[in-house]
């Protein structure tokens, strides 16, 4: 069975290996239909009862996008082994295992907007909720569609289908199975996901390092070329200076203080509020994250292979397809369909997760809190599936109509992280911190990330600066936003921060409402006395 | 090694500590080590199996501090989960 026009000849085993791997995908839903419809905790968190070890593999297939192979690629084939900085920032989920992991976990809500009303309080706390629920909902289709388009290109790239048949195809059957089990769907197949991706991208770096000769020959070729830089991951120079690593960093390891300064903490606070206990929570974010790490490891010498192997591609477009090349060029006959069933598994992994979040905060945050409180649980799951099906549909339009959007993504994520990166720490570790300065962050941060990025440099205002220069300027001047706003406006209501201490326990400068917490006789002083959860004094 | 101990109380698992800091460094030593000494070692580099070596050790070294507590307050936490859910429902009510 072979396609006109293809870059790939598919054998009859390859199409075995994909048609297997659809088929077990599909069943899932199947399977978990019953659990999935039992209740909106079951639908979008399975309950809250899950051993770390599943959603830490779901976390690790969320973290391995279609797009991340071309993306590290670009990174490492550009600046070697030091290109490991940039993808360094899943070690915010390092600190975040035991620190905002732990507090997150304890809030038990359901979604990070949901943690806005449990952490501040009044209209403050409902606008961030209501701004949240909407921008994420926006931003997971907006994902949905970027993720199928992507894949829209491998199908026209690989076997020389229209767009639309990659972009559909694959994504409508991911659906089937987040539509009738939800949640359950999700991690269950993000576990046979993320096993079936990791060996398969494993198994393509060892085969791409054999192919360049073994690791002694790449070290060699690298030497010869005179590019034994390549080797180092502490090569500091004007191309990659010593404070941008020191920003990579730290943004990486001090973020994971907070909550909602990476776009991968929203899909992550679902599947820590799904694991079964606070420490299945932390472990689940911990591992998930070291296992992304690790497969960043082996992909590094497999993009050193292809650099030796082809060290003069200057176009980005050219060399981000690399690890892709290895694959599809150099795998043995009967293997390539094992490879698209990992490439699939990845694409798979990522539209479920964001279909079943979009569809949570559709849900949970807009209708069961703002239409319809009353709700019953039976309400509920057929809203959800409804929300799952419109972010399918709109997932679809978009994808149908955006051509060259990466740009747009990386600033729709850099307006994310950049000016509510520090605001986001504030908000668990600074009890003063209140709604106000957190919404007042996100609006100025939407107006200076236009203005340092695009719009200055282009009057000339301030020159096109690097982009941790970038980030740097942007904390600054949207602090010079939220530190008055926050000191100008009344603290959050104590009675709320009280429970809402006593509860989560958080890090950080609390002193008045710890001390608030100790009067009103919900925890004692003193390490060995306080009673915390011992209680349930809080309602 | 003192920094180590298998006997937290609930209550004062609760209660932020030097371990929990310990394990945060431990943590990131181990993702630094791994990552790097990973992609060192499949290049049989010296300073790759060194790494390699050392992220493990810290990974040990964090379960070792970190885990009793965790133990202690999950356990406690997890047996009042259902009263504090019933209180988040009723906190985070829109006609609250």
């Amino acid at each position: 069975m072979t396609q006109d026009l293809a870059l790939v000849t598919f054998t009859a085993l390859d199409w075995l290996w994909v048609i297997v791997f659809i088929l077990v995908m599909i069943a899932c839903g199947v399977i978990f239909y019953r659990l999935g419809k039992r209740s909106e905790s079951e639908f979008f968190l399975a309950g809250r009862g899950l051993p770390w070890w599943l959603p830490a593999t779901s976390i690790y297939a969320t973290h391995t996008a279609t797009d991340t192979p071309m993306w590290i690629t670009g990174v490492i084939y550009k600046y070697g082994m030091r290109g490991i900085w940039f993808t360094f920032f899943c070690a915010w989920c390092s600190v975040s295992a035991f620190i905002s992991t732990r507090i997150f976990r304890r809030s038990l809500a359901m979604s990070q907007a949901e943690w806005q009303n449990l952490r501040y309080s009044g209209l403050g706390s409902e606008l961030l909720r209501g701004w949240l629920a909407g921008w994420q909902t926006f931003m997971n289709m907006f994902v949905l569609a970027w993720v199928s388009a992507a894949m829209g290109k491998v199908g026209t790239y690989l076997f020389g289908w229209p767009h639309w048949v990659g972009l559909i195809t694959f994504t409508a059957i991911c659906a089937i199975y987040v539509l009738s089990a939800g949640y359950w769907g999700v991690i269950m197949s993000d576990f046979q996901q993320g096993v079936i991706a990791f060996i398969m991208i494993n198994l393509v770096c060892c085969w791409g390092i054999y192919e360049a000769g073994g690791p002694t020959a790449i070290v060699d070729k690298l030497q010869v070329l005179g590019q034994s830089w390549r080797l180092n991951p502490f090569h500091f120079d004007e191309e990659f200076p010593l404070p941008w690593f020191l920003t990579l960093f730290l943004m990486a390891t001090v973020g994971g203080l907070g909550m909602g300064n990476f776009i991968d903490w929203y899909p992550e606070a679902q599947r820590i509020q799904s694991a079964k206990t606070v420490r299945d929570a932390s472990y689940c974010i911990w591992a998930g994250g070291f296992i992304t790490l690790i497969r960043n490891g082996f992909w590094i010498p497999a993009i050193l292979a292809f650099y030796v192997m082809f060290p003069n591609i200057t176009a980005s477009k050219q060399y981000e397809v690399g690890w892709f090349r290895l694959g599809f060029e150099y795998l043995p006959v009967g293997m390539i369909g094992a490879f698209f069933a990992g490439i699939l598994a990845i694409h798979l992994s990522t539209i479920s997760s964001h279909l079943n979040l979009g569809a949570l905060y559709a849900t949970r945050d807009l209708y069961h809190h703002y239409i319809n409180p009353k709700a019953t649980e039976r309400q509920l799951v057929q809203v959800a599936r409804l929300n799952t099906f419109l972010l399918l549909i709109g997932c679809f339009v978009l994808g149908l109509t955006m051509r060259s959007i990466t740009e747009w993504l990386i600033f729709a994520l850099w307006l994310q992280a950049a000016g509510i990166w520090i605001p986001s720490i504030l908000q668990v570790v600074w009890w003063r911190f209140n709604s106000w300065g957190y919404l007042s962050a996100w609006i100025a941060n939407l107006v200076m990330s236009w203005l340092v990025v695009w719009v200055l440099p282009a009057y000339g205002v301030i020159p096109k600066l690097p982009e941790y220069q970038q980030f740097w300027l942007l904390a600054a001047l949207v602090a010079l936003v939220y530190v008055p706003v926050t000191l100008l406006t009344k603290p959050d209501d104590m009675k709320h921060l009280v429970q809402y201490y006593v509860m989560a326990r958080p890090l950080g400068w609390w002193g008045p409402v710890r001390r608030e917490a100790i009067q009103r006789g919900l925890i004692t002083a003193g390490e060995a006395a306080s009673r915390g959860v011992g209680n349930g004094a809080i309602a | 090694m003192a920094r180590s101990r298998k006997d937290w109380s609930p209550d004062q698992a609760d209660e932020w500590t030097i371990h929990d800091l310990l394990a945060c460094i431990l943590s990131v030593l181990a993702y630094m080590l791994v990552a790097i000494g990973t992609a060192g070692a499949l290049l049989l580099q010296a300073w790759g199996f060194v790494a390699l070596i050392g992220g493990i050790v810290s990974v040990v070294l964090m379960y070792w501090v970190i885990d009793p507590k965790l133990r202690a307050m999950s356990a406690a936490f997890a047996k009042r989960q259902d009263e504090f859910l019933k209180h988040v429902d009723k906190t985070t009510r829109w006609e609250h």
